[in-house]
């Protein structure tokens, strides 16, 4: 059976980037990686160059905050990429800028494609340098329309849907409602 | 001069789909051709899109159960499986060791009745009629035994939270067993009939060769990488489940063409019997359903989880809130990253190999689609 733990610890592949190693038990994949915008194609070629094969490109929509560069437009693109030979799956994740567009990995990944036209057509960001940017999913007639987008009083904020949250104590509660 | 100079006169775009016979579904692939000649593939999906990750959004995550069997509607107890173990490792929920072992014999027998509606409709693709009446003569029996215990034929919503919804009786496993032993006997007849078949053989030899840097690039997963020769099978490099108590092999091809795909499915389907085997052996007593509570809250933070389906990596990817109803679900289906390779795969070639490619690809499309 491959190592599922200390795996970060040996490998410093990705020591550049803002990487934290993460419980994989809980959660199901090794390495977290925060990104910048400019860093998104430098982690996708570090990744190819390292045997990692692209597992899916999607996007999660969060409340827009306030930083010290401006407001965010509160989008979030994910990448997660996992390897052949080993267990190691990693999770990258970038804010998207307020003018709604990442740069396109597909040419270094050309699976890539696909996953960024359909995030496109779910959640309107742009990908910048890809070929064929035409809606996948959807039709063309809905080409404004983007399903995923959350109603503004549905929208939580990144902090609340991350590991570091706090949860109110509702043992009590299930217990009520515990079943056969 | 002149042969390109003809090239150009002869080039036009031709339709495939999407109501082609060898597309098994609605997908539409617009081929631009010169003559008999694929120049440039590009599939159109979208005909049975759902928005199923929007249906997710919008509901209790008891409530997306039976929507995990309507993706990939052929084999779709993988992906209840996937779905359940998602909620289990985000809910922290144990699962009793017998009802685990119920799954991995149900999903296993599943990826079987998928290998083998493939065969024939595969061959089917090719022009042999036969096989299709062999495999779904076998097929018919496993969805029999699957549906005395599920309750339904195709769309299975068999697994719970925490375990199954009944328990499996000494009839299914009777007639597992006999099932096993004519499946073996009837790979004898496959092999005469198909394997070795050299109209087959020249359909399928050196057509569609996948590199393992092409797969790679193309994050495909499955037989379909597995033809290339690299051994990746979550089931192995992922252990979940109780698959790490059993004694299997992965298949790997060497060459990544269209021949050794079909080869790795047919060996899959033997190393499933083993499997299926080895659990009915082994089978523990105990309950098949552990005590959840009806309301599961899915605390903040994200959460994924990877299950070996029929053609591949299927991958559930869930943001919590701290509420019922995921904040997010992402599903990750494996056609899709197989597929999104043709339009490189498909230039330059023959109209009748891309054929034998998309059979050989075992697409489903409501999976692609979702």
């Amino acid at each position: 059976m491959p190592p599922t733990t200390k795996i970060f610890k040996e490998d410093i592949l990705f020591h550049e980037f803002n990487a934290t190693e993460t419980d994989y038990n809980q959660r199901g994949y090794h390495l977290e990686v925060a990104l910048e915008v400019n860093q998104v194609r430098k982690f996708a070629q570090k990744a190819y160059d390292h045997g990692f094969y692209l597992v899916f490109v999607t996007g999660f929509h969060v409340l827009p905050e306030e930083t010290e560069e401006g407001t965010t437009s509160g989008l979030n693109g994910v990448y997660q990429f996992a390897r052949y030979d080993r267990l190691y799956r990693i999770k990258g994740h970038v804010s998207v800028p307020e003018d709604m567009s990442l740069p396109s990995i597909c040419d270094i990944y050309q699976g890539a494609n696909w996953h960024e036209r359909e995030t496109r057509d779910l959640y309107g960001v742009n990908f910048d340098g890809h070929p064929n940017l035409k809606p996948l999913l959807l039709s063309d007639e809905d080409q404004d329309f983007h399903p995923l987008l959350k109603e503004e009083e549905n929208l939580k904020s990144l902090k609340e849907v991350s590991w570091s949250a706090e949860v109110p104590d509702s043992a009590e509660a299930d217990e009520k409602d515990a079943s056969e | 001069m002149l042969e390109s100079d003809f090239q150009e006169r002869n080039r036009f775009f031709l339709n495939m789909g999407p109501q082609h016979p060898s597309t098994h579904g609605v997908l539409l692939i617009v081929l631009e051709m010169s003559g008999e000649y694929v120049l440039d593939p590009q599939p159109v999906l979208g005909f049975v899109h759902r928005m199923h990750e929007k249906m997710a959004e919008s509901r209790p995550c008891v409530g997306f159960m039976p929507n995990t069997a309507r993706m990939d509607y052929v084999c779709a107890l993988p992906y209840n499986h996937g779905y359940v173990s998602l909620i289990e490792r985000k809910a922290g929920i144990e699962v009793p060791k017998r009802a685990e072992y119920i799954r991995v014999i149900t999903s296993e027998l599943n990826r079987v009745a998928s290998h083998l509606l493939w065969l024939g409709a595969y061959l089917l693709d090719l022009g042999a009629f036969t096989p299709i009446l062999y495999g779904f003569d076998d097929r018919e029996h496993i969805l029999d035994i699957l549906e005395d215990i599920t309750g339904s034929r195709l769309t299975y919503c068999y697994y719970r939270f925490g375990g199954v919804s009944r328990d499996i009786d000494d009839k299914f496993v009777a007639s597992t067993r006999a099932f096993i032993k004519r499946l073996r006997e009837r790979f004898v007849i496959y092999e005469k009939l198909v394997t070795k078949n050299i109209i087959f053989i020249k359909r399928t030899e050196n057509i569609g060769v996948v590199s393992p840097d092409m797969a790679l690039r193309y994050g495909m997963t499955g037989p379909n990488l597995r033809g290339s020769g690299i051994a990746y099978d979550v089931r192995k490099n992922e252990p979940y489940s109780v698959y790490p108590e059993f004694d299997f092999e992965i298949p790997v091809g060497s060459q990544g063409d269209c021949l050794d795909r079909y080869m790795v499915r047919i060996r899959e389907m033997e190393q499933s019997l083993r499997i299926i085997e080895q659990a009915l052996d082994r089978l523990p007593e105990g309950p098949v359903r552990a005590k959840v509570p009806k309301n599961i809250k899915l605390s903040p933070g994200d959460c994924n989880f990877a299950v070996e389906a029929a053609r591949g990596e299927l991958s559930y990817y869930l943001v919590g809130d701290g509420t019922s109803t995921p904040y997010r679900l992402k599903v990750r289906v494996p056609s899709y990253s197989n597929l999104s390779c043709l339009p490189e795969l498909g230039r330059g070639i023959l109209l009748p190999d891309l054929v034998s490619i998309l059979g050989s690809f075992d697409l489903v499309i409501p999976e692609m689609d979702r």
